[in-house]
């Protein structure tokens, strides 16, 4: 099966700010537009980038993941391209 | 006229943080790939000598860009989804914007962009039987902006980004790079300004992989040995398995300028392994 979907959701929580804030408020939501499995969503939910990376996410566009972890929301990974 | 200077250099993220804190809270966030990879972190002090010797061998390379008195750098990159997604990616891109722009933590940069150059070598490439992509819209990102920031931080000269893709299966051979790169020699000769030509990435890592943090120094060693020994055209034979399983993907970029070089012997080489993701590489070739 595609991971286009899977990559797409973390494509825009990388490059397009509005799809991040709406993640950072509703994550269940916000993942809702796109056509992700069950297990997509659910490893989505869980933000572990290996488990995405297991499912077919780009090892890089995983990491995205973990801009809506509080424990990284600073991090200065996000002020870099 | 003949290209007059030719570099490759590494460009990985960590070279322009700042040591200790910026350092080590981008690694944190990589260690989520890999946890392991935390292990092999170097000191503050260690930290703070790779910055000074990437500065050093930076600072070579601008000397020997600057001696050659460029009218126009080429910047050969891979995008790492900035501006092209699985959507659409581009096995070869060339810029054909009026100015290029980019943000890399608190540095800004912006260039005017060489579009008529970029127009020569799509044209030139369609002749010779290479149809390479283009747009007039590209965002600068570390791969550009990290060499960048140590060889042309003034906006003196137009750039001209060239993107190869590395990172998105399947990806272009050794040999097809080299091709292009042999394309873009051909432009400049029939160029009347002074055209350098800089390859950006590498060596070997394993960015967004469980692998983060592997680095064989030994095949990069061997590629840094082949390109002073000028022989860089028998590495267009390498297999895409051997430079991937070594984590050299972005050497694909470097095989583009070794297509512009021919067998010509490098001048400097420097090599020096983070030792937590990346063996940082840098090469000058003097041409005039």
């Amino acid at each position: 099966m595609s991971s286009y979907q899977l990559n797409r959701f973390l494509f825009d929580l990388k490059m397009n700010e509005a799809v991040f804030q709406q993640a950072l408020n509703n994550l269940s939501e916000t993942t809702s537009r796109y056509d992700l499995s069950a297990e997509e969503k659910e490893a989505l939910m869980a933000g572990d980038p290996r488990r995405l990376r297991q499912l077919g996410a780009h090892g890089m566009l995983a990491l995205y993941i973990m801009r809506l972890n509080p424990d990284f929301k600073t991090n200065i990974y996000w002020s870099q391209k | 006229m003949p290209l007059v200077s030719a570099l490759a250099a590494s460009h990985a993220p960590n070279i322009l943080l700042e040591p200790g804190s910026e350092w080590e809270e981008f690694m944190r966030l990589h260690y989520r790939m890999a946890p392991q990879a935390g292990a092999s972190k170097p000191t503050l002090e260690a930290q703070q000598k790779l910055r000074k010797d990437a500065e050093k061998a930076y600072a070579a390379l601008r000397s020997d860009l600057e001696a050659a008195k460029p009218d126009v750098l080429i910047v050969v990159a891979n995008d790492q989804f900035v501006n092209f997604f699985f959507n659409n990616i581009p096995t070869f891109f060339v810029t054909l914007a009026d100015e290029v722009k980019g943000q890399f933590t608190r540095h800004k940069f912006r260039y005017r962009n060489h579009k008529e150059l970029g127009r020569a070598i799509l044209r030139t490439g369609l002749e010779k039987g290479i149809d390479l992509s283009f747009g007039e819209h590209v965002e600068l990102q570390h791969t550009q902006v990290v060499p960048l920031y140590f060889l042309l931080p003034e906006p003196k000269i137009p750039i001209l980004p060239i993107y190869v893709n590395t990172w998105v299966d399947p990806i272009p051979t050794p040999r097809r790079c080299y091709r292009v790169g042999e394309l873009i020699r051909d432009v400049a000769s029939a160029s009347n300004e002074r055209i350098a030509i800089l390859a950006t990435g590498g060596l070997s890592h394993f960015p967004g992989s469980p692998r983060i943090g592997e680095i064989d120094t030994h095949f990069d060693h061997e590629l840094l040995e082949i390109i002073r020994d000028g022989k860089g055209r028998t590495l267009a034979d390498y297999s895409l398995e051997r430079l991937l399983q070594a984590g050299d993907s972005e050497f694909l970029n470097w095989m583009v300028v070794l297509g512009t070089v021919g067998d010509t012997k490098a001048a400097t080489t420097f090599y020096m392994p983070d030792h937590v993701a990346t063996g940082w590489g840098f090469v000058s070739w003097k041409l005039t």
